[in-house]
């Protein structure tokens, strides 16, 4: 029992880090499941947690209330943005999304009530684990149920072929906005979160980086499922401590492992279990009833 | 102001030399390369080891540098990006495969030089210094303006009026049709992926000599800057993405001089922003890009 | 060939968590032998990968040699030293868990680090939760020890000179030397150079120099002759380089090209041995915490066995890894108990003029170093007192 508690207490930064992640991971799912490449994600992860850590430090928001908000605030600057650039597809978006990314950051950069370069500093630690886990839960529930909708198959109808759904009267550019805003919003929520952990945010914890990497977790995690995201989120995350003793050559495990799933797993790892229970399935000759 | 109009034009060539290589495998096989950094990083420790270890003169360095990049572009082709293809990957999967072998080859160069940035051995870096007047420019500057233009016409000559170039544009268009047509793909691809990393080598090791300075991380600032550069020249044009460059180079130049500093970044963002918007083709685009 | 990866990941997994778990306990097996006093254990956060790298293998290596110079000479009343040493990989959240590592997992009396400032400020209000002595040995900027942005933080100690302190005594230097009337600062947009920035402004002012101009670079600019062109127009006496070793380099070769005979005057980032080489080092100005060149005995003694020890000259960074490590021995001592945290930080509280590589070494009431700042040139690729 103290191995378990010495243990929480110990990777609790970690563990927490991961359902963040899982909950970035999501939010760009969203956008991915749609058939849709975007990028701005971590601006709007910035967003959520810049507000909501100014509203608890200038005006003492309570906690849930500055969360909520930041997420609301990172969904309003969606909403336009994503009417401009949903003209757009493929690497084209990426690149749209990514170039407000960038402006977002330049501003964080330039503002003086965000702290500038320096960032927002002291934080209080206010949020716990169960948060982000709730979150997590909630969010992967809520998405599954949507992906099972009406919403949901329209969103795989318009990955799979845009002119097609059009054609059989699905309102293509409302459902990738809607996928947009509430991915989002629960970008923004997560950065609220994010803020409360590390006690310090400034604008380079929201840059490209922070974008390809958020991208990364949902890659690698696979999309055909909620499952997906979290599953990656939750193996990048921890592979750097988990290949702590490794030293100087974590980098490189790191980049090998990644190398490896990718090309072994390209759809993503949710797909190791789809292939063993494929497998299973033809070996008791149920694979046509599954 | 001349002067800035000068910084500008190199500023420009830099991103133009480092963007050329990045554009042509994009425009050829639609993979966002990020290794591409990576092989500009490679080029400049490459002509270190040769200067450094092996003791030659920096005119052997160099050539060495540009093929030993290329040779890598072909390895970094088999080992990260053909088994995707081989398997019909997702497009997004060879971002992801170019990601870690850029986590594996900058862990290994730091292992080796360290993660601080370091300098070519006292006097082996060229260093010629023409007079006009009262201005003076340095050789080294000069060979990045003038490579820069020069690379992308013969580039464009040869994507143009040669076999390969041919075989190249097809593969581009639809590589099964090309496969049919009797391109030999495999050929193809391990050349685009040749010229595409001599050409980031080349630029590595040009810039390391200008600056005479190199870290495991200078590739990192150009790649935002290689896709704005390539998205406002139009993506698949390689006169474009140089065009692109200088846009940028001046543009931001021009934002240094008369805008307050802080907004200064803002400037190459809100400007690839708005062509995005306003005119996705970008300057000199041909083919059209996807978009509803 | 899939399950053939799955079980090398696996493999992989087992092995990380195996060696997570095996690696602490470290000395059973002598424990037979007249019952030696349990290894006294620091922890040590440091940045061996990521964007600040570079800081090693210094930082560590200056460490592990005052811990195995104090091991030798006896230890702790007969307690052996023992460093484990963490990678914070230069972010956040890494740094924030090396600490808890530290202080849940490996029972360290105290801790040194993390390297960057930033890291600092999710790594420190761990610490100064918990109750854990920490010596930072390389944070210059504003808001480490003293006055915290988290709230009290005096279980926080610095050994590396703070800039509050570095900057002014270059910038009065500087002033009084060249008879500066007028300069302009660029600057990037980190925080270790946004309050290098804001030191630098007040210390002009209180020398009554005029900053006509600043000049913002980014993380992503490669080229500074812009910059350094944009400055000149200003016609100013010196150029203020806010700025990391790196871009600094670069204002080195564009002032001495563009503004022949110019001085740049830097603050902590400029203080780099790999500037060294640059070949117009000799412009700049800086104030550093460290100079090789002291002919005090414990500094000469600890050039000397650093080289012998690691094959290269130490740099400041190993120097004051180093310091922080004797500052604490020296408190360990007089603590009585390692295993008293509140005694340990008592005993670092009155640590006074001890003999170390950067001078008579105490601490003052904030807990910051008190030691005099070292103003400095570069003369024949070495650090030498500017004059």
């Amino acid at each position: 029992m103290d191995a378990v508690s010495d243990f929480l207490r110990t990777y609790s930064t970690t563990i927490a880090v991961i359902g963040v992640n899982a909950l970035l991971a999501l939010s760009v799912w969203l956008t991915l499941y749609a058939g849709q490449l975007t990028l701005g994600n971590a601006a709007f992860m910035g967003v959520g947690a810049y507000v909501s850590a100014l509203l608890g430090r200038h005006l003492d928001t309570p906690f849930p209330v500055a969360l909520l908000i930041g997420s609301v605030a990172a969904a309003a600057l969606a909403l336009p943005l994503g009417s401009i650039v949903f003209r757009l597809r493929g690497v084209y978006l990426a690149i749209a999304t990514l170039a407000f990314g960038e402006i977002v950051r330049v501003v964080l950069l330039a503002t003086p009530i965000t702290g500038r370069g320096q960032g927002l500093n002291g934080i209080p630690p206010k949020t716990e684990l169960w948060h982000i886990y709730l979150s997590v839960l909630v969010v992967a529930y809520v998405l599954w149920r949507v992906q099972g909708s009406t919403i949901g198959r329209a969103w795989a109808a318009i990955r799979e072929d845009e002119i097609a759904s059009a054609s059989q009267g699905i309102a293509v550019g409302r459902h990738k906005l809607a996928a947009f805003v509430i991915g989002a919003l629960i970008a923004g929520w997560a950065g609220g979160l994010s803020a409360h952990v590390t006690f310090s945010i400034d604008p380079s914890d929201f840059g490209f980086t922070k974008a390809v990497q958020v991208l990364v977790f949902a890659v690698v995690g696979g999309t055909p499922n909620v499952l997906g995201p979290i599953l990656g989120a939750g193996l990048l995350t921890a592979l750097p401590e988990l290949l702590r003793p490794l030293k100087d050559y974590r980098d490189i495990f790191q980049g090998a492992i990644l190398l490896l799933v990718i090309i072994y797993l390209p759809r993503g790892l949710v797909t190791f279990v789809d292939v063993r229970r494929t497998r299973r399935l033809s070996r008791i000759g149920a694979l046509d009833v599954a | 102001m001349a002067e800035q109009l000068y910084n500008a034009v190199f500023i420009g060539s830099i991103y133009a030399l480092f963007a050329l290589g990045f554009a042509l495998v994009f425009s050829v096989l639609d993979i966002l390369n990020l290794a591409h950094p990576t092989v500009f990083m490679l080029g400049a420790f490459i002509a270190l080891f040769v200067i450094g270890t092996l003791g030659l003169p920096w005119f052997v360095a160099l050539p060495i540098a540009v093929l030993v990049t290329g040779l890598f572009g072909i390895a970094l082709d088999r080992v990260a990006f053909a088994p995707l293809r081989r398997r019909g990957a997702p497009a997004l999967s060879s971002m992801i495969s170019s990601l870690a072998v850029t986590l594996i080859v900058v862990r290994l160069v730091e292992l080796r030089y360290g993660g601080d940035f370091i300098t070519f051995p006292a006097g082996t870096v060229p260093a010629f210094v023409f007079r006009v007047g009262d201005a003076t420019f340095e050789g080294i500057r000069l060979a990045i303006v003038v490579l820069s233009v020069v690379l992308m016409l013969i580039l464009t000559y040869v994507l143009r009026r040669t076999q390969l170039g041919r075989d190249l544009r097809a593969l581009a268009e639809n590589p099964r049709a090309a496969r049919l047509l009797g391109v030999d793909v495999d050929r193809a691809i391990a050349a685009t992926f040749f010229v595409s990393s001599a050409l980031g080598g080349l630029a590595g090791v040009l810039l390391a000599f200008a600056y005479n300075t190199l870290d495991s991380r200078m590739g990192v600032p150009l790649e935002l800057r290689a896709f704005t550069v390539m998205v406002v020249g139009g993506m698949g044009s390689l006169p474009g993405a140089v065009i692109g460059a200088y846009v940028l180079g001046l543009g931001e130049v021009a934002s240094l001089v008369y805008l307050p500093t802080e907004l200064r970044d803002a400037f190459a963002f809100g400007l690839l922003f708005l062509v995005l918007v306003l005119r996705p083709t970008g300057l000199l685009g041909q083919k059209s890009p996807d978009r509803v | 060939m899939r399950r053939l990866v799955a079980v090398g990941i696996g493999g992989v997994l087992l092995l990380a968590s195996c060696g997570g778990t095996a690696a602490p306990s470290a000395n059973p097996a002598t424990a037979t032998v007249a019952a030696p006093k349990p290894d006294i254990k620091i922890g040590l956060a440091t940045a061996k990968s990521g964007a600040a790298n570079f800081y090693n293998p210094q930082q560590s290596n200056g460490a592990l040699l005052a811990v195995e110079q104090i091991n030798a000479a006896g230890g702790i009343a007969g307690a052996k030293l023992q460093l484990i040493v963490e990678d914070d990989g230069s972010v956040r959240d890494q740094g924030i868990t090396a600490f808890k590592k530290f202080i849940e997992q490996d029972k360290v009396a105290a801790i040194l680090g993390p390297t960057l400032s930033a890291v600092a400020a999710g790594a420190h209000p761990v610490a100064q939760a918990a109750g854990i002595p920490v010596i930072a040995i390389s944070n210059t900027g504003l808001g480490i020890v003293g006055k915290c942005d988290y709230g009290p933080c005096d279980w926080i100690f610095r050994a590396s000179l703070g800039e509050q302190s570095a900057v002014p005594e270059t910038v009065k230097a500087a002033t009084q030397k060249l008879g500066l009337k007028k300069v302009v600062i660029i600057y990037g947009d980190g925080k270790f150079e946004l309050d290098d920035l804001t030191i630098f402004k007040d210390a002009f002012k209180a020398n009554g120099v005029t900053v006509t101009k600043e000049i913002a670079y980014t993380a992503k600019d490669v080229d500074f002759a812009p910059f350094v062109t944009q400055a000149k127009g200003e016609n100013p006496d010196a150029i203020v380089a806010s700025s990391l070793a790196g871009p600094a380099g670069k204002i080195l070769d564009e002032v001495a090209k563009q503004m022949p005979g110019k001085r740049v005057i830097g603050g902590n980032g400029l203080n780099s041995a790999a500037l060294l080489s640059n070949a117009n080092a000799g412009l700049m100005v800086v104030g550093t915490a460290w100079s090789k060149a002291s002919t005090d005995k414990t500094n000469t003694d600890f050039v000397a066995a650093y080289k012998t020890r690691f094959g290269v000259d130490p740099d400041q960074f190993a120097a004051q890894s180093y310091t922080a490590m004797t500052v604490l021995a020296d408190a360990l001592k007089r603590s009585g108990s390692a295993t008293d945290h509140a005694a340990v930080k008592k005993a670092l509280e009155g640590v006074s003029s001890l003999a170390t590589p950067l001078g008579a070494f105490s601490f003052t009431a904030d807990h910051d170093v008190k030691q005099p700042t070292f103003v400095m040139t570069v003369k024949d690729g070495q650090f030498t007192p500017f004059q």
